[in-house]
Formats: C-alpha cells, structure tokens, sequence
C-alpha cells in the first residue's frame, strides 16, 4: 500500500493511502486518508474489506491503534466502509462519523463496539487533536447522504467521489494537465453524480473555502492551480445522464 | 472445501422448518380423524382415544421444531461472529508480521478478539451439543407416532364401513411421521458433517 504525506506541519498530518499493489484484481483502487493532531487521528473513508490488513499496516506505521478515536465514512458504499466489521475488532473504542440517513445501512457491515456519530444533513465540526475538521455537505453527489471534508487549516478538502477518476494503469499522484485529466473523470461523473442542481449547489458552498488541496476518494489529487480548473469543468458538465 | 458451521447451522434450521410444515399437516390429519371417529360412533371409541395422542404429539413435534430451529439460528449466529472474529484475528496476525512502528499497539485490540473467539466457541459448542440432545428427542416423538399409526390400522380393522377411512388416516399418520424422520435425519446428517 502506498502511503504519501501530501501535507506536514508540526504534528499536524494528512497521509493518504492507496495504490495498493497487491490489491485483487477487479477492485476498483481507492484512496484512504489519515489525518493525525497531536494524540488523535480519524481515518478518512477507510476503505473495503478486502484492503483492511494492508490499511491496518499502512496506518500503524504512522499512529498507534488506540490514538485513532474516529473514523469517517462519506456515504454507504462498500468501497468506502465495508471494512467495518474488522475495524470494530481493531479499533473497539472510536467513533465513526457517516450521515445520518445511512446509519441503518451501513450498521450492516457489521459494528457492535464502534459508536456511530450520525452527522445531521447541515454538517457537523469535529475536533481532532488540535485541529477542526468540518464535514461539508455534499448530498447526492453522488450518494443521497454524502459529506466531504474540509480542514481549514491545512487548506485540505476530502471531496469523496467528486474529482474522482477512473484511470489505467498506474497513474501519478497529482493532477498534471486538467484537459487531459479531464478525460478520466468525464464519465464517471456524468454517470455517478445525478443532479446537477446538487452539483451547483455544492460548488457554490467550496468555491467560498480556501483550498490548497482537493483530494479525491479515486485517481489522481488536486494541487491549488487545477482546483479551479476542476470546479469550471465541473460547472459546465452535465451530469446524471443515464436516463437521457 | 468444508461447509462453514453458520452454513451447517441455517441449513438445519431449514430441515426442521420442513418438518414443523409435516407436523401441522399431522394436526391436521389428528381433527380429521377425530370428526370421522365421532361421526363412526360407539364402532370407534378406540380410534377416537388415539386422536387426542395424534394431536398432542403433533403438537409437542411443532413446539420442539420451533426450538431447535431458534437453536440451530443462535448457533448459526454465534459461527458468524466467530468466523468474522477469527477473519480479523487473521489479518491481526498478518499486520503483525509486516513492518509496522506501532504494531504492538493492535496487541491489545487482538487479545480482546481472541477472548471473544474463545467465548463463542464455547457457545457454539454448548448450542450444538444441545442440538444434538433435541434432535435425538424428536426421534422418540417419530417413533411414537409409528407406534400410533400402528394402532389406528389395528383400530381402524373393527370400523366397520368406517374402516376404508380410518385405514387412509392411518397411512397418512404413517407416511407424515416418515416425512418428518427424513428431514430429522437430514438435520442429524448435517450435524453430524460439521466444522468448527
């Protein structure tokens, strides 16, 4: 599993995982986030079961068990917590935070020890450490319930599966030339995200925040020069075109 | 690959389901039986007597169905939990080979797993032996109800014009009992191929 540091200060950390090479073939490849302050650390959309060990190693690299108090699941899909059940034996004392809309669903994956924090439709601040991360609505885009998250401080946004990319192959980390880019995600989006009242609604809300970083749940990330790119190529897209 | 437990388990509780289906059918045949006996009068005081045993063992077969197949879901339950438990020990012990600074931290959360794997076999073991002693009880119940399907032949041989009926209740006993033995034994079968 490939572990990369895309923001350090002081103790301050957001390392992202993924790329595994030893993943199953036919598994889509995700990216998981562990954000650490000080004493305590959340795992972002910590992945499907079948990455669990290979997460479990990454991360403990980093931090020990018993510092990560929270978990966070965007949405309900299996890519993003179907590792749950296992995460309940190894971590039996966090908390997860996941939309309310989705806390019956996703209790199926299995969580008799980890709280579950329903995040209410208006989004939630949580404290990490000594930082502040806010879960931002991001509602149907793709999932009914569906939050992103945004850390004022290291200028970071988790945007779940907005700015996902479906690629071959092994792609770079970061997002090079938008237009080319642009390529990989034109489908997915199209496909996945099915309003675009949701998509405007949800630009209008980031274009307010300061961000150096955006940083997709699949393919490549965003630095600060190709995050507006992203959201006018965004804007102009149409999307949920299946029933056309 | 051996059939997991859970499997073993909801499979068995599937045979008894069948079962408690033959054994209302028995109910059934036990009303029947015992409107013909008092329709048939004073020619079938002894037929009518076993009515009564037909419906209460019919009865004490669905009451003992319900359980074990309320058993065999506990212990179907309890496999599944074990099986996830051991699924996360593994990986447990997968992380602790690699190479990991806070590895020993996992040792705690891996300790706790295993107490809960050990917990749970222990109940799984408990519910199949209890199984085991149920599915041997109802093999007395079918045994009885032989008996009595044999007694209604030899009740239903003094009825008269009656007795062409009574002679069918009395394969229908017979034939119902067998149906139930079958899925018993299949339970038994089932029970008997297990792994924990």
């Amino acid at each position: 599993m490939l572990a990369t540091t895309i923001y350090e200060q002081g103790d301050h950390r957001w390392i992202m995982f993924g790329r595994d090479p030893d993943k199953a073939e036919g598994i889509i490849d995700t990216n998981q986030y562990l954000v650490i302050s000080g004493e305590e650390a959340i795992l972002l959309d910590p992945g499907g079961i079948e990455l669990f060990a290979p997460m479990l190693s990454a991360v403990l690299k980093y931090v020990p068990a018993d510092q990560i108090r929270y978990l966070f699941a965007s949405h309900q899909d299996p890519d993003i917590i179907s590792s749950l059940g296992l995460w309940d034996q190894a971590l039996p004392n966090a908390s997860l935070y996941s939309p309310w809309l989705w806390e019956g669903f996703i209790r199926h994956f299995g969580m008799e020890r980890i709280r579950y924090c329903a995040i209410p439709d208006e989004g939630l601040n949580l404290t990490v450490g000594r930082i502040q991360l806010q879960f931002v609505p991001a509602h149907y885009l793709h999932s009914s319930g569906n939050f992103h998250v945004y850390d004022p401080k290291a200028k970071i946004l988790m945007s779940g599966d907005v700015g996902a990319a479906l690629e071959p192959g092994e792609p770079p980390l970061w997002v090079e030339n938008m237009s080319q880019h642009s390529a990989h995600m034109k489908t997915f989006h199209q496909r996945w995200m099915p309003s675009n009242e949701a998509k405007d609604h949800w630009l209008r809300r980031v274009r307010q925040l300061d961000i150096d970083i955006m940083a997709p749940q699949h393919g490549r990330l965003f630095k600060q020069a190709h995050v507006d790119e992203f959201f006018n190529w965004f804007e102009q897209l149409s999307v949920g075109i299946a029933l056309r | 690959m051996s059939t997991p437990i859970f499997v073993t388990a909801a499979s068995i509780a599937a045979q008894l389901h069948q079962a408690q289906h033959h054994a209302r059918g028995l109910a059934l045949t036990a009303k029947n039986a015992r409107a013909l006996a008092v329709r048939a009068g004073s020619k079938t005081v002894g037929f009518r007597a076993i009515t009564q045993f037909i419906d209460e063992l019919a009865s004490d077969i669905i009451r003992q169905s319900q359980y074990i197949n309320q058993l065999s879901e506990q212990v179907s339950q309890h496999a599944v939990a074990l099986w996830r438990g051991n699924m996360a020990d593994g990986r447990f012990d997968w992380v602790m080979a690699e190479n990991s600074e806070h590895r020993a931290s996992l040792a705690h959360s891996q300790r706790q797993c295993r107490l809960r794997s050990d917990e749970l076999s222990e109940r799984l073991r408990r519910g199949l032996r209890l199984l085991e002693q149920e599915l041997d009880e109802s093999e007395k119940h079918i045994r009885t109800a032989n008996l009595i399907a044999t007694s209604s032949k030899v009740e239903a041989a003094s009825a008269g014009e009656f007795r062409g009926q009574l002679e069918v209740i009395a394969e229908n006993i017979n034939a119902t009992a067998n149906q139930i033995r079958a899925h018993l034994q299949q339970a038994r079968q089932l029970l008997s191929q297990r792994q924990i």
